[in-house]
């Protein structure tokens, strides 16, 4: 479980200080798919990189799985498995090379990183481009690459940022598979996203986000409810108050 | 496994698996540096016996007030030839090396047995070029001197002896090994430089590489620390430089074991076990390049930024060797703790097979060692920052 309790950032830039993150909160639950949601420039990337401790909020608190960010990041990051907005991969080695890299630096053992890299090709359909180098993969590669290093250890907490960006349509079934898979698991599941259709179908819990601000949190037919809209992108679109970087 | 070693591992196949890397580090930079030597060294030793055996050509003004000594001359391996029209433009714009000239009263004054005059003319501000052709000449003249001299007090009935009150006799101390040269002061610097920056590329490539490439913020979301991640990416270096250097030192032994002793100056020879010194002293510097690159590279946002002012740092190892040949000055022990002069006064010791205490090592060592680690920690500290991952 992971839990955001009044997180706060602000940058420092030459035109002054943006306030990028401004007092969100939420929870994403075990056994469920999170969906955090807003335009682009919404926050959603720095919520993200201070749930995973590598930005540290201003003011509030992140939680996961009881261990306080604050206290035990290394803590944290072991039940985590982050495919942050940076997802490069090393090029001059091969993709099975790539997850083997993080499996030992999650401190697996040899034997447990194959079998587990064994079971994510399969679940990702990785099998023949696994032992080939990474340099000249397609986006949909480098994505399948990220997601199974960043799963190599076996999280009880999976956080995607823009897991589906670029990716064509059968990757992005591949991907939505992997992740009703990892619910089905009983991990907590969660992402961001500013494609409306994407998150209305997988989630079953939606954090929207805008300017910062949480603006809505509920289940898909409780935005619907709150915005007295049928149509969840509607609803969307109300809830946030314009359609600037929606569709970008 | 610890998480340096593991990251340690992952930089060195990385950077083995890039094929210009190798390339540069493994074949052009040990192929550099026996050649700039042995080339410099071979071409130096030609020239110095071209110009002690080969025929010199000497322009006299007013041969015909002195036959006597001219004729003398010709006969000691030189040729006279004619003056140019203005002897001292013809020195100055380096036409003639030495012009000699017969002063208008030599025939009188020798008839006299006064000392008559001859003036040589030469550049001094070209020693290494011009030298030792000023230096024949001068000896010829002293030599014609003394056995004329020699001459004149023996028709007097004398002893020649009478006029040597002092006999000076010259014994050179030095050691085969210790005879100096030019290109001998240039080893230390081109190893010290080696062994400083030689890891450029695999420092840049594992820090601002990895920013520019994305692959610093995942990496930076799994447990290990900042600490064992900075800490493999500059013993990555530091073992790739060691490669690079150790690669060098062979190709330099085996180039100097293949080339024909005469045509080199055989004090640049340096046995195994003087290698292996060599390689000992340089050590530290290695750590502290690495160290620095890395931490320097590390907040470049890409690669080409870290190109850009890494190549200052190639002024740091040419201080202290500059320093050391415009003012050669008494090794003392606090120089051994300057690094790059400690390891320029060490190398040069080794290379003239001189003795290095144990006073010496342990200073030498451990004030450089000491530096890199002074560095390693500022690396580490400054490797916490956040804005190091999230550039975008």
């Amino acid at each position: 479980m992971i839990e955001a309790d009044g997180l706060r950032k602000a940058f420092r830039s030459r035109r002054g200080a943006i306030q990028a993150v401004d007092g969100v909160s939420f929870q994403a639950l075990d056994g469920q798919i999170t969906g955090l949601l807003g335009p682009n420039g919404a926050g959603k990337t720095t919520t993200l990189r201070m749930l995973y401790t590598l930005m540290r909020p201003d003011a509030g608190r992140v939680v996961v799985d009881g261990i306080d960010a604050a206290r035990d990041p290394a803590g944290v990051r072991v039940q985590l498995g982050v495919l942050p907005d940076a997802r490069g991969i090393y090029k001059r080695l091969t993709a099975r090379e790539n997850i083997e890299y993080f499996g030992r630096l999650q401190g697996l053992e040899p034997d447990l990183i194959a079998e587990r890299i064994e079971r994510l090709s399969l679940a990702l359909d990785m099998r023949d481009f696994l032992d080939r180098r990474a340099e000249g993969f397609s986006q949909g590669q480098r994505t399948k690459t990220a997601i199974a290093r960043a799963t190599v250890h076996d999280p009880r907490n999976v956080l995607f940022d823009e897991p589906a960006n670029g990716l064509d349509v059968m990757t992005t079934r591949a991907l939505r598979r992997h992740l009703l898979g990892l619910k089905e698991e009983g991990r907590c599941v969660l992402f961001s996203s500013h494609i409306m259709p994407e998150v209305a179908q997988l989630c079953d819990r939606i954090v929207v986000i805008a300017h910062g601000r949480v603006v809505a949190n509920g289940t898909p037919d409780e935005i619907r409810a709150l915005t007295g809209l049928a149509n969840l992108e509607d609803a969307f679109v109300k809830v946030i108050g314009s359609e600037e970087g929606l569709y970008s | 496994m610890s998480a340096w070693w593991i990251v340690f591992r992952k930089e060195l196949l990385d950077a083995m698996r890039d094929r210009r890397m190798l390339l540069m580090s493994f074949v052009i930079m040990p192929l550099a540096v026996p050649l700039i030597l042995g080339g410099m060294s071979a071409l130096g030793a030609r020239k110095q016996a071209e110009k002690l055996e080969s025929t010199l050509e000497l322009p006299v003004i007013g041969a015909g007030r002195a036959p006597n000594l001219v004729a003398w001359l010709g006969s000691h391996n030189l040729r006279i030839v004619a003056p140019p029209a203005d002897a001292e433009a013809a020195v100055r714009d380096q036409d003639r090396e030495v012009v000699l000239r017969i002063d208008e009263t030599f025939g009188e004054n020798w008839r006299a047995g006064q000392p008559a005059r001859v003036v040589l003319i030469f550049d001094s501000s070209r020693p290494i070029q011009s030298g030792a052709t000023i230096n024949r000449v001068r000896a010829l003249l002293d030599a014609y001197d003394r056995e004329v001299g020699t001459l004149r007090l023996v028709a007097r009935g004398i002893h020649p002896s009478v006029s040597n009150p002092l006999q000076v006799a010259s014994r050179d101390v030095a050691r085969v090994e210790s005879r100096f040269d030019f290109t001998q002061q240039m080893l230390p610097y081109l190893l010290l430089l080696l062994a400083f920056i030689g890891g450029m590329q695999l420092a840049i490539d594992s820090t601002a590489g990895e920013r520019e490439r994305h692959s610093l913020e995942p990496l930076l979301t799994t447990p290990v620390s900042r600490e064992a991640i900075i800490s493999g990416k500059i013993l990555a270096t530091a073992a790739f430089t060691l490669m690079s250097l150790l690669m060098t030192l062979l190709a330099y032994r085996i180039a100097f074991a293949a080339m024909p002793s005469d045509q080199i100056d055989l004090s640049l020879n340096v046995q195994l076990p003087a290698l292996a010194m060599l390689f000992v002293v340089i050590l530290p510097i290695v750590m502290l390049g690495a160290t620095l690159l890395t931490a320097l590279a590390a907040f470049a946002r890409s690669y080409r930024e870290a190109q850009s002012y890494l190549p200052l740092l190639i002024f740091l190892p040419m201080i202290p060797s500059l320093f050391l040949m415009v003012a050669p000055v008494r090794t003392q022990l606090w120089m051994l703790a300057v690094p790059f002069l400690s390891q320029n006064q060490l190398i040069l010791r080794i290379l003239r097979s001189e003795t290095i205490t144990a006073t010496d090592w342990a200073v030498s060592l451990g004030s450089s060692l000491l530096l890199a680690g002074v560095a390693w920690f500022v690396a580490a500290r400054l490797y916490h920052r956040e804005e190091l991952a999230a550039s975008s």
